[in-house]
This record gives C-alpha cells, sequence and structure tokens, in this order.
C-alpha cells in the first residue's frame, strides 16, 4: 500500500480543494477510460484517472437487488428515456459498467465493421484493422469462452433449442478467469473471477505509475482557442452525491471517457465545446431488449450458471441477437404478471424457469442527450422507430419458438394486450401476428451509444478514427459515445478496442 | 334572509376539513420508528405489499411478514433526495387517486390503506390493467420496489430456493489499493503477503452451505 500511497485518493482522503497536474487527464474508469489510461501509463506517460464514483470492496457489494442498484447505479438505476420510457442504466463506480455487466466480450462482425467505414467515411475501422486492438484486450484480460462447467442447465437449455431448430449457437467469450456459475454478475463478483477495470487495467495502471482520483466528478473541460488545457470538478460524495471540495487538474492531453450520457453533458456545460458539427449528444442508439421467460416441468435451477453465457448470431442480419439471462429474482419478476396469489405462483416457478432475451439493433430509432440546469443528470430522449419495434416483435416470436423447442410447458412473454401465459406455439403465434405498439413492449435500453460518434467528416461527427475531436487539438472521447451506430452486438469489447488503439495515436503524437 | 357567501365558505370549509382528514388524519400510530418512512407511508406500503403479496398461498410469507415497508425504509435511505422525493410522490398518488380511479364497491372513494384487502387488489389490478401506458407505469414502479422488497427477505429467498450461496472470495490485487467505500485509505488492512489462490473456476455447488445473512437462525 505504501507504494501507491500517494497515487491513489478515495473520497474520505480529500480535505480541501486541490489542483494536480499531468501530461494525460482521463476521466471515467469504465472500459474506454481504464484501457487509455492504462496503456499509456504502461508506455511511460504521466497518467491520471477520475472517477466519479468509488472503489467496491466484495465487502461492499449488496445482495440485494435494489440496494445494489442504489449504490451503484447513477439515479439509483431508475434512470429512465423520455419520449419512449424505458429505464437505462449507467454505473457509477471504479471500473463503470464493467463491474456490473456480464462480462461479454464479443467483436463486432465485419460486416457491421464495413457499415461503418462506407457509411461514415472510415477507412480505418474495418474488422482487420480492429483485430489487432481486441486482441491486445483479450490476452490482458483472459478473455475466453464461457466453460462447459459452468454453463448451467440455463445455458445448456438454449444450446439444446438452438440445436433443434438448427439455429448457429456458441458460448459467450467474457471477460472472466475462473468463473464459478454464481450468476451474480449484476451485483458484483464476489468470486472476482470477473475482470472489471477495478481489479484489472487500474491496478496495473497504477503498477505503471499511474494515478487514480475516485470520487470526483468533472464538470467542464477548461479551453483556450483550439487547446483544452484541462478539468475541473467537485468532490462528491459516494452514494448520495453531494459536492463538497473543488479540483482541478491541469494536463496536456484529455481523454474523456465519461461514458455516453456524461460525455457530452460534460461538452455541453463547457460552453458547448467540440460541437462545430452540432453532433454532441445527437444519434443516441441503445440496443433495445425484450426478455421471454419459459417454465420447465423439471428444476432449472435458473440461478446457477454464467450469467449469460450462451449467444445465437443467427438473425445478426436481421437485427437482433439472442442470449441467455439472468440477474437478482427481483429484477425478472418484476415483469411477471398478476397480483396476489396468482403473483405468488407465478414466483413459485423460478427455480423451473429460465430467462433468454434478444437486444436489437435499433438502427433507426435515435435520441439525444442534454445537460440540465443545476445538475449532472442528463436528459435523454429516445424514441421507437415503428420498424425497429417490428425487430423486437419477431426477436420475442423466436425466443418463444426456441422455448417451447427446449421443452418449456408455458411461457411468460411480458407483453401488454396480450395472454400472460402461453401454453403452446399455437398460441404464441400471436406473437408473430399481432400488431405490438411499442408502448406494448417491456423494454429495457441496453448499451447506450454513438451521443459522440466517430465520423470522417468533421462536419457530421465528434471525433476522427483517432479519437481525437475533430474542432480540438488535444482532446481524445474513448467511451462507446464514439461508436457511430450499433455494434450489432454487446459493445464493450469494441470499445476498449477502438480505446486501445486511441492509446496508440495518443502515444505517438507524445 | 340567507347570504350565499358564508354558505360557501363552509362548504369550502367542510371540504378543506375532508381533504385534511383524508390526507392526514387517522393513521395509526407507529410501534417502531421508521428512518425515512412516515406514518402514512407505512400505513399505504404495508396495505399495498399485503394486497401484492397475501400471507400463504405458493410461498407463505406475506408482504409484511417480509417486512417490505422496513425494506423500503432502508432503500429510500440509499437513494439520492431527489429519488426519494419521487418515490414518496408515488406512494402518496396511489394512496389517494382512488378519488379518481375507485375500485368500485360502496368505500371505493375511501384512501388505499382504509379500502377492504379485495378493493385493494382490485384497485391495483385496475392500474395494470390499464389502457393508459403512464398508470401501467405508475403501478410498475410500485409492484417493482415492492417485490425488491418481498425477494430480499432470507424467508422468501429460502423458500424459492434463490438464496445465494456462501463464496470465499479471494483477496487480489484491488484488496491492497482500494478501503470500503467511505473509508480512509488507511484503513485497508491487507498486505501483499495476504494475497490468495485466484478463483479456480470450480463450479459452485448448488447444495453448499448458504450466505450467512441467508441462513436460518432458530429463535
Amino acid at each position: 500500500m505504501s507504494e501507491s500511497a500517494d497515487k491513489i485518493r478515495v473520497f474520505a482522503d480529500y480535505t480541501r480543494d486541490f489542483v494536480e497536474q499531468a501530461n494525460i487527464a482521463v476521466v471515467g474508469s469504465g472500459p474506454g477510460g481504464a484501457v487509455v489510461a492504462r496503456e499509456l501509463a504502461s508506455a511511460g506517460h504521466d497518467v491520471i484517472l477520475l472517477e466519479e464514483g468509488p472503489p467496491f470492496t466484495p465487502a461492499d457489494f449488496e445482495l440485494d437487488a435494489g440496494l445494489s442498484m442504489a449504490r451503484t447505479m447513477r439515479e439509483g438505476g431508475l434512470r429512465t428515456t423520455r419520449g419512449y420510457i424505458m429505464p437505462t442504466m449507467q454505473a457509477i463506480a471504479l471500473g463503470g459498467g464493467s463491474l456490473v455487466n456480464s462480462a461479454i466480450c464479443v467483436r463486432a462482425p465485419a460486416a457491421t465493421l464495413e457499415t461503418w467505414c462506407r457509411d461514415f467515411e472510415l477507412d480505418h475501422t474495418s474488422r482487420a484493422d480492429l483485430d489487432p486492438h481486441y486482441e491486445a484486450v483479450e490476452k490482458f484480460l483472459g478473455i475466453a469462452l464461457t466453460p462447459e462447467d459452468v454453463l448451467g442447465d440455463r445455458n445448456l437449455l438454449f444450446r439444446k433449442a438452438c440445436d433443434v431448430l438448427g439455429y448457429s449457437s456458441e458460448p459467450i467469450s467474457r471477460n472472466v478467469r475462473g468463473c464459478r456459475g454464481s450468476g451474480e454478475c449484476f451485483t458484483g463478483c464476489r468470486a472476482r473471477a470477473k475482470q472489471s477495470m477495478d481489479i484489472s487495467y487500474v491496478p496495473a495502471l497504477v503498477r505503471a505509475g499511474g494515478r487514480v482520483l475516485t470520487s470526483v466528478r468533472v464538470q467542464r473541460v477548461q479551453a483556450q482557442g483550439r487547446r483544452v488545457t484541462g478539468i475541473s470538478g467537485q468532490v462528491v460524495r459516494p452514494f448520495t452525491g453531494e459536492a463538497s471540495f473543488s479540483f482541478r487538474v491541469d494536463a496536456k492531453i484529455v481523454v474523456l471517457a465519461a461514458g455516453v450520457m456524461a460525455t457530452p453533458v460534460i461538452l455541453q456545460n463547457s460552453d458547448d465545446l467540440a460541437n462545430r458539427s452540432r453532433q454532441v449528444g445527437e444519434n443516441l442508439q441503445f440496443h433495445p431488449g425484450v426478455a421471454v421467460a419459459g417454465i420447465f416441468p423439471d428444476r432449472t435451477n435458473p440461478q446457477f450458471g454464467a450469467t449469460q453465457g450462451y449467444q445465437s448470431l443467427a438473425f445478426i442480419q436481421e437485427g437482433f441477437k439472442l442470449e441467455t439471462l439472468w440477474a437478482p429474482a427481483a429484477l425478472h419478476m418484476i415483469r411477471v404478471p398478476g397480483l396476489g396469489f396468482e403473483l405468488k405462483e407465478h414466483m413459485a416457478e423460478i427455480p423451473n424457469a429460465v430467462i433468454w432475451d434478444a437486444i436489437a439493433s435499433c438502427n433507426r430509432s435515435l435520441g439525444r442527450v442534454r445537460a440540465r440546469r443545476r445538475t449532472m443528470d442528463p436528459l435523454i430522449t429516445w424514441r421507437f422507430h415503428p420498424d425497429d419495434v417490428l425487430i423486437l416483435r419477431r426477436a420475442l416470436w423466436v425466443l418463444a419458438r426456441l422455448l417451447f423447442a427446449a421443452g418449456a410447458r408455458k411461457i411468460l412473454p411480458g407483453v401488454h394486450r396480450l395472454p400472460d401465459e402461453m401454453h403452446s406455439l399455437e398460441e404464441a403465434r400471436v406473437l408473430r401476428d399481432h400488431e405490438l405498439r411499442a408502448n406494448d413492449l417491456v423494454c429495457g435500453g441496453n448499451h447506450a451509444f454513438s451521443s459522440t460518434r466517430m465520423h470522417g467528416d468533421p462536419r457530421r461527427g465528434v471525433i476522427g478514427e483517432d479519437g481525437r475531436c475533430h474542432d480540438l487539438e488535444n482532446l481524445y472521447i474513448a467511451d462507446t459515445g464514439i461508436l457511430p451506430r450499433s455494434p450489432s452486438v454487446n459493445p464493450m469489447h469494441t470499445c476498449m478496442a477502438l480505446a486501445h488503439r486511441i492509446a496508440g495515436h495518443i502515444a505517438d503524437r507524445l | 334572509m340567507v347570504r350565499p357567501m358564508p354558505l360557501v365558505w363552509v362548504l369550502l370549509g367542510v371540504l378543506v376539513l375532508w381533504v385534511g382528514m383524508r390526507i392526514f388524519g387517522g393513521y395509526p400510530l407507529l410501534l417502531k420508528p421508521f428512518t425515512v418512512l412516515t406514518r402514512r407511508e407505512y400505513a399505504f406500503l404495508a396495505a399495498a405489499a399485503d394486497a401484492t403479496f397475501p400471507r400463504g398461498g405458493a410461498i407463505e410469507p406475506s408482504g409484511t411478514d417480509a417486512e417490505i415497508p422496513r425494506y423500503i425504509d432502508r432503500y429510500l435511505g440509499a437513494v439520492t433526495p431527489k429519488l426519494r422525493f419521487l418515490m414518496r410522490l408515488l406512494f402518496f398518488l396511489l394512496e389517494h387517486a382512488t378519488l379518481f380511479f375507485p375500485p368500485g364497491g360502496p368505500m371505493g372513494l375511501r384512501r388505499f390503506s382504509k379500502l377492504s384487502a379485495d378493493a385493494q387488489t382490485a384497485y391495483l389490478e385496475g392500474w395494470a390493467r390499464s389502457r393508459f401506458f403512464p398508470r401501467r407505469l405508475v403501478i410498475t414502479s410500485l409492484r417493482s420496489i415492492l417485490t425488491l422488497g418481498y425477494l430480499a427477505a432470507p424467508d422468501v429467498m429460502r423458500q424459492l430456493e434463490l438464496a445465494p450461496k456462501q463464496i470465499d472470495t479471494p483477496i487480489c490485487e484491488a484488496d491492497l489499493l482500494w478501503p470500503r467505500v467511505g473509508e480512509p485509505r488507511a484503513s485497508i488492512r491487507y498486505t501483499p503477503a495476504d494475497l490468495t489462490p485466484p478463483s479456480d473456476g470450480t463450479p459452485l455447488d448448488p447444495q453448499g452451505p448458504l450466505h450467512s445473512a441467508f441462513e436460518r437462525h432458530e429463535t
């Protein structure tokens, strides 16, 4: 500890306003920021990493879903979009979303990256361009396919169903070493198997000489002309967000990796910095997800097995990806129908349940992020395009087919205006044939991206392929906001690969 | 000769009294005080918890057996002031919206916590099945917090066989760097000599011992 004592500060260590100097200041310790910071520190640069949330130790993890969300998520986990009202979660913790996500690390399909290059005038973002960066991250984090031993019935039944219907499927690659299949990714991995940033890249950053400030909320980027000179903000108390001391970090280069929602808010708060294109906060996209529960005749023990261990990419061209899913039971039960004894009967069936989900690349459904007065919480507006609702309707039908193919005796689709329970594929056909409206669906806003998108044309995007803002000489962005559109799969791995590449560009400049 | 103005004032006074009584009057005192919840909020949450999770059926404990209001008290203490305010607004709205969406029956206009058990269920069902999306959203929010509370109860989790298992947590490099939330770095008690081997990937035993917080304690 003594060696790192002057390199790390947590909330209790701050006693007054302060100013720091660094060559490179990285804002945000999620998968984007942690990778950039560690790579640059390893190359011998003077790096300071700033994180608004606190570090969590296993003793700080709450097994209860509500209290866990209240502590690890922004707005207590109850953040929603406007326009179409949909929950969306962003973490506030050292390690960002990697602390509470399912550790899915999937490379974006080559075909998707080709469309990025074509539609966003990118010359060096093909799969071949990104593969070395994917590989570097995979090597560092030990990313590997979910082992057979910890799949559990929930994942194995999914594989069986895909085999029966002839859909391709595979174990999911994850940044996990020694998974025990506790299904607790969402509330923090007590086995410390998940290689979240707080136990992987950030300690490596400290080892390489980097500094880490936690519980600091960056509010502004300081700029003079086309150069930024640093950042400023306030120390904030963990969980309550109550502000105390002020701070400033003077830096030669600033990298914003505060997340899809926070990065545009910081820029808008900084006199609308980097926004000559008028694209900051625009083009917001999600992977809206729907889930269907299947109830089986025998016990499935859904709480055991890798949280999300199996997937099918068979429908990527149609715009959706299928996955297995687990989270604390309370979160699944929120969408179970009924009240009173009926609700209890449904709950008692959980030990025989599996839950599978689909996430959709809704490229026509766009939104925006706007700063609000007197708060750093963003105003998020997003609307469902009717054609994208059709994608989710199709996904629901495919999920129903899979569940019955695996032997489910009934399914709970959780769709308004449709029966709560369906006992056969025949009954489930209504999912395929019924005219669904967006408000009939219970959707989660997974994986946000594109609010500060990368584009070869400075008039149509915020950053270039090197991660540098078009308008400024020394401001970079490295979170999933830079993805020009959906990567078709879970975005964390692509974010880390791009961050790895951006670190290389910055190192070359220095 | 009757002057109209005093009558209007009397009627207005009666109305204000009625509204005041409806909102503030007749709530039982609390035997055990809460950190955040008021007795009015407790009355609403206890009624809502038992309407959503009545005693008996497929899982024995009721909402109040599972101490949902106490859970919500703790939850409200953990969230930001803004969120706390919104949650309380939600409780207030549902407690008194019987005026606008009465569940039927002779006493349908009473506040929610004063309705009969059947009327409470019918009222909540009315919100859940509404054609109006915001109403469904409101009841989903309430049901979510009640469900979180119900499934936080060790008794319920044991009955469902979903109680978390005991897991040995390895001590890793990060434990030498970060203290517990809120503690200073000086409180870190680990040294490099305390590091233990990382997880070996042995699958968790479904029959293994429960996490200590979920073990049954004989009284």
